[in-house]
Formats: structure tokens, C-alpha cells, sequence
């Protein structure tokens, strides 16, 4: 996998043992800022939860870097992962500070609790993606691209070495989506975090992504973003996926 | 006053059964909080119907082939038979569950309904109906033995270590499956260890105070607590404090008018879910100036 943080290779990808996408290979390396391109239903929230560990490859392999990685410093890579629409399913009400704390847990060992250094994280998170002001506020109770800024603000609580965002700008205003772009160019640029993002929203993302995968015929087309978001490139996929 | 010395005196006859109450009032909620949490309250009905069953298969079973022969390991053998029915039911759930497609609340209905009469045919059986299971089902706890109130507090104390030790992992598989799986939890075993805490509580706890006691006190304490506190890290404190505190003042009502202890506990704490879903159903109309809601 040579240095890759995540590596799918010959991978069928699918619900109920049935494949959607076959035959995917794709390497992640450590700091490339991604974005996984497509029309509705084409697979990329498929193929971003199965990079994620969520989902099993039906064949092939996904491997993750080795432990023993120079990058990793002797830990496995950790992942955080910004769903679609929140996934969480507790009938309690939980407060947005609860639902960043959250992401502290993967990096904590058996029988460990979320003590003062897991709760300023969150807190700094929050911070970060300007949300410090929801921490009391009830999760169930914010509007959409609040729940989108807890939900990121979490996955960067993990402190991951890679960071999967599911459609994170669907559904929210335009000033709160740009926000959520420059945020995710500046982490990328600044302390390098690794970045695979699914999105449908071409806007802006020029300016932030270095490379784009287009979801294309099953098949996965990549290259750098300028050329892949280029207008006559995203007409030609888009028209030839319609006709198709 | 004095009825609250005399039943805080260390000579008090029923000290077992108020202890043995107070041990599942304090305990049960903590763990009714992931039943409630991930929205499993049938289950919980469920559940302890099928460890009553244990109960009375177990005590049917030793009639048949052990006839004459003293009762001294009653209590083990309701033990065993509560925990097999039980943990067997809860493995069989998640089998059915991982290979069919049908709905996990029809499953679970189905369940309680065989559970509630099998109990009811093997005590009609007339072999087993000397021995107190009636009593098991009206939730009569008078006579709680020493020893069993020690086996008790011994495996309820076991569950709230492991619910201490595994509280960011079980609430973790219980808010968000996928951000477990991202972080690489095997979601599966975790479900089945809680599965196995929520099993041995029910199982415990059904022998001193019946399905009924158990029932009201894993689900009613987390509503309670869920409507009084903000913040999951609060829910279950709040829950067993409040489940606690209705077993106490349930013992003291039932003691003082001779009522029977389990039904009063229950009783007792749906008017404390009563009361404060009426309170706050006030605080919120007199917060809008008196208007209805829209």
C-alpha cells in the first residue's frame, strides 16, 4: 500500500451480500485533501463508509497503515467520520458539548473515562468550527447546519489521521457550507490532516480540495482537482452518467 | 418519625426485603437506561416474563423428577432456571434479529406473550404451587433470606462494575453504531455484553421481587430521569437516585398501610412520572403567558 493511510484494492462494495461498486481501488495518503464526486445514488457514501470501517468489503481488501507506520507512531490510524444526517439513535436528550465528547472515546483505552483533557478537546473543537456558543444547547434542538458543525467539531475531537465527511454540506445555508470549506482547507494546510469529503456541491471546492475522484460508470476516475472540476470534465461525466 | 426508626432499626423484621428493594431500586435503573436509551422497553416487559417462566420451569421440572425430596436449594434452582430461560431468550433474539427481516418489537411480543403463559400453565400444572411462585408474580417480597439478599448484592454489584468499566463503550454502541464501527468496536460483542448485564440483572432480580417490580423499576426511573436532567452523563445518577428513593418511601407506604411491597413501589413511581411530566407540562403553559401550545 506504500505509505497509504487507507488502501482499497479490487474491492466489491454492496448491501446484503448483493454488489453496488466492483472492482475499486484507491490508495489515501497521508495529507491529501480529497473529494469523492457523483450523482445521487451513484455509491459515494458507500464506498466513504467502507473506508470508514463501516461497512465490509463483499471481496477484496481494505487495509489500513500498519501500527508499526513512521506516520502513526505505533497506532492504528484513527478515523473520524462526519455522517450524512446524524446517526445518533438515543431517546435521551443529549447537549451538543455531549455529542463532541463523543469522538474522544475512540482514542480512549478500555475502561477509561472522558475526563478534564477529553472535555477541553471538545471544547477546543467546538471553538474551532465556531460553535462554542451551542456546547448547552440540546443536539435534537439545533437547526441543520448547526447539527452539521457539532457533527464535524466531533469527528476532529477524535483527532484523527483521517477525516471522512459524508455530504456535510447538504441541506445547510450557504454562509455555514463556505464556512465548513474554508475550515476543512485550513485543518488540511495547517496541520495536514488527511481529508476525503463526499459531496455533490461543486461550489468552492476548487479552493479547498487538491484532488477530485469522480464516481463514474462504477469505476473510480481521479485526478487533480482542476482538471476534474473543470467545467467541460463535470458536464461531460454528468451528461454521459444521465444518458447511461 | 418513629416508623422511620423502626424501619431503620438493624433489629427490624423486614430489614432483608427493604434491603433487597432498595438494592434494585438503586440498580435496576442504571441499567433500564440503555433499555429506555435505545428504545427497547418492550424488551423489558419481555425479559423478566421470561425469567419468571425460568422460574416456574425450573421448579416444574423439579417436581417431576425429584418428587419428595427436600426444597434447600430452592433458590438455586430458580436461580439457574431464571438465568437459562433468560440469557437463552436474549441469544435467541439476536440470532433471529442478525438473520430475519422482520420487525425486532413483533419478535419480542411474541416472546412475552409464550413467556407470560408458559408461566401461567406450569403453575396451573399443580406441582409447583406450594412453593411461592404466585407470590413471585403478585411482586409479594416479605422474606427475603440472608443468603440470597447476599447473592443479590453480590451480582448487582458485579453489574454496576461492569456497567462503570464499559460505560463509554456501551453508550457508544447504543447512541451511534456507525461512529463505533468507524472507530473500529466490535458492535456486535458489545451488544452482546450489554444484552448479558441487562439478562443477568432481570434474572437476579425477578426472584426477589418478580417481573412486575423489575419491569417498573428498569423503565419508570430513566423516563423520570430523562425529564428532569440535561445531559446523558446525568441520566443514569439520576435515575438510580430516583429509583432509590421511591423504593424507600414504596416500603415505608406499603409497611405503614399494608399493602404489598411491589405493586406500591410501582405505583409510587409512575405518580412520580406522573407528577413531574404534569409539572412541567404547567411550567411550559405558564411560560407561553397561559397559551395553548401553537
Amino acid at each position: 500500500m506504500s505509505g497509504a493511510l487507507v488502501s482499497l484494492q479490487d474491492v466489491a462494495l454492496g448491501y446484503g451480500g448483493v454488489p453496488v461498486l466492483e472492482g475499486l481501488s484507491l490508495d489515501i495518503r497521508p495529507g491529501e485533501c480529497l473529494a469523492l464526486l457523483g450523482p445521487n445514488g451513484c455509491g459515494k457514501s458507500t464506498i466513504l463508509k467502507a473506508v470508514a470501517g463501516i461497512l465490509s468489503p463483499i471481496r477484496g481488501t481494505i487495509s489500513r497503515a500498519e501500527a508499526g507506520s513512521r506516520a502513526l507512531k505505533g497506532r492504528p490510524v484513527l478515523v473520524g467520520y462526519v455522517p450524512q444526517q446524524d446517526t445518533l439513535n438515543l431517546a435521551f436528550s443529549m447537549t451538543a458539548a455531549d455529542v463532541v465528547e463523543m469522538g474522544t472515546y475512540g482514542g480512549l483505552p478500555l475502561g477509561r473515562h472522558v475526563g478534564r483533557a477529553e472535555r477541553a478537546r471538545a471544547m477546543t473543537c467546538l471553538e474551532q468550527v465556531g460553535a462554542a456558543d451551542l456546547r448547552g444547547r440540546l443536539f435534537d434542538a439545533l437547526s441543520g447546519g448547526q447539527k452539521q458543525l457539532v457533527l464535524v467539531a466531533r469527528a476532529l475531537a477524535s483527532a484523527p489521521d483521517l477525516l471522512l465527511l459524508d455530504e456535510p454540506l447538504s441541506g445547510i445555508d450557504a454562509p455555514t457550507a463556505g464556512a465548513i470549506l474554508t475550515l476543512l482547507g485550513r485543518v488540511n494546510r495547517e496541520s495536514g490532516l488527511t481529508i476525503l469529503l463526499v459531496t455533490h456541491h461543486l461550489g468552492g471546492l476548487r479552493d479547498v480540495i487538491r484532488e477530485a475522484i469522480w464516481v463514474h460508470g462504477g469505476k473510480l476516475l481521479r485526478g487533480p482537482a482542476t482538471i476534474m472540476l473543470a467545467p467541460e470534465q463535470v458536464r461531460a461525466i454528468l451528461t454521459e452518467d444521465f444518458l447511461s | 418519625m418513629s416508623l422511620l426508626l423502626e424501619i431503620l432499626s438493624p433489629d427490624f423484621l423486614l430489614r432483608n426485603a427493604l434491603y433487597g428493594g432498595l438494592i434494585i431500586g438503586f440498580v435496576a435503573p442504571l441499567v433500564g437506561v440503555y433499555l429506555v436509551g435505545r428504545r427497547m422497553v418492550f424488551l423489558a416487559v419481555a425479559l423478566p416474563q421470561v425469567s419468571t417462566a425460568g422460574v416456574a420451569g425450573a421448579f416444574f421440572w423439579h417436581a417431576l423428577f425429584h418428587q419428595g425430596e427436600p426444597h434447600e436449594g430452592d433458590f438455586w434452582l430458580a436461580l439457574a432456571g431464571s438465568t437459562v430461560f433468560t440469557l437463552a431468550a436474549i441469544l435467541g433474539l439476536v440470532l433471529w434479529d442478525s438473520r430475519s427481516r422482520g420487525r425486532a418489537d413483533e419478535r419480542t411480543g411474541v416472546l412475552y406473550a409464550f413467556a407470560g403463559a408458559l408461566s401461567l400453565l406450569l403453575v396451573a400444572s399443580d406441582r409447583i404451587a406450594e412453593i411461592g411462585i404466585l407470590g413471585l408474580l403478585k411482586g409479594e417480597i416479605i422474606a427475603i433470606p440472608t443468603d440470597e439478599l447476599l447473592v443479590l448484592a453480590l451480582g448487582y454489584a458485579v453489574i454496576v462494575a461492569a456497567l462503570w468499566l464499559f460505560k463509554k463503550d456501551l453508550l457508544l454502541v447504543s447512541a451511534d453504531r456507525d461512529l463505533a464501527r468507524s472507530f473500529g468496536k466490535n458492535v456486535p460483542a458489545w451488544d452482546l455484553a450489554l444484552y448479558g448485564i441487562i439478562g443477568t440483572t432481570i434474572s437476579l432480580g425477578v426472584l426477589l421481587v418478580g417481573p412486575l417490580v423489575m419491569f417498573g423499576f428498569l423503565i419508570v426511573p430513566p423516563l423520570v430521569a430523562g425529564r428532569l436532567v440535561t445531559g446523558i452523563r446525568y441520566v443514569p445518577l439520576a435515575a438510580s437516585l430516583v429509583g432509590g428513593l421511591t423504593a424507600f418511601v414504596g416500603f415505608m407506604i406499603s409497611y405503614k398501610l399494608d399493602w404489598p411491597m411491589g405493586p406500591t413501589d410501582v405505583a409510587l413511581i409512575c405518580l412520580v412520572l406522573a407528577l413531574v411530566a404534569g409539572a412541567q407540562a404547567a411550567f411550559k403553559f405558564l411560560s407561553r403567558g397561559g397559551r395553548g401550545p401553537g
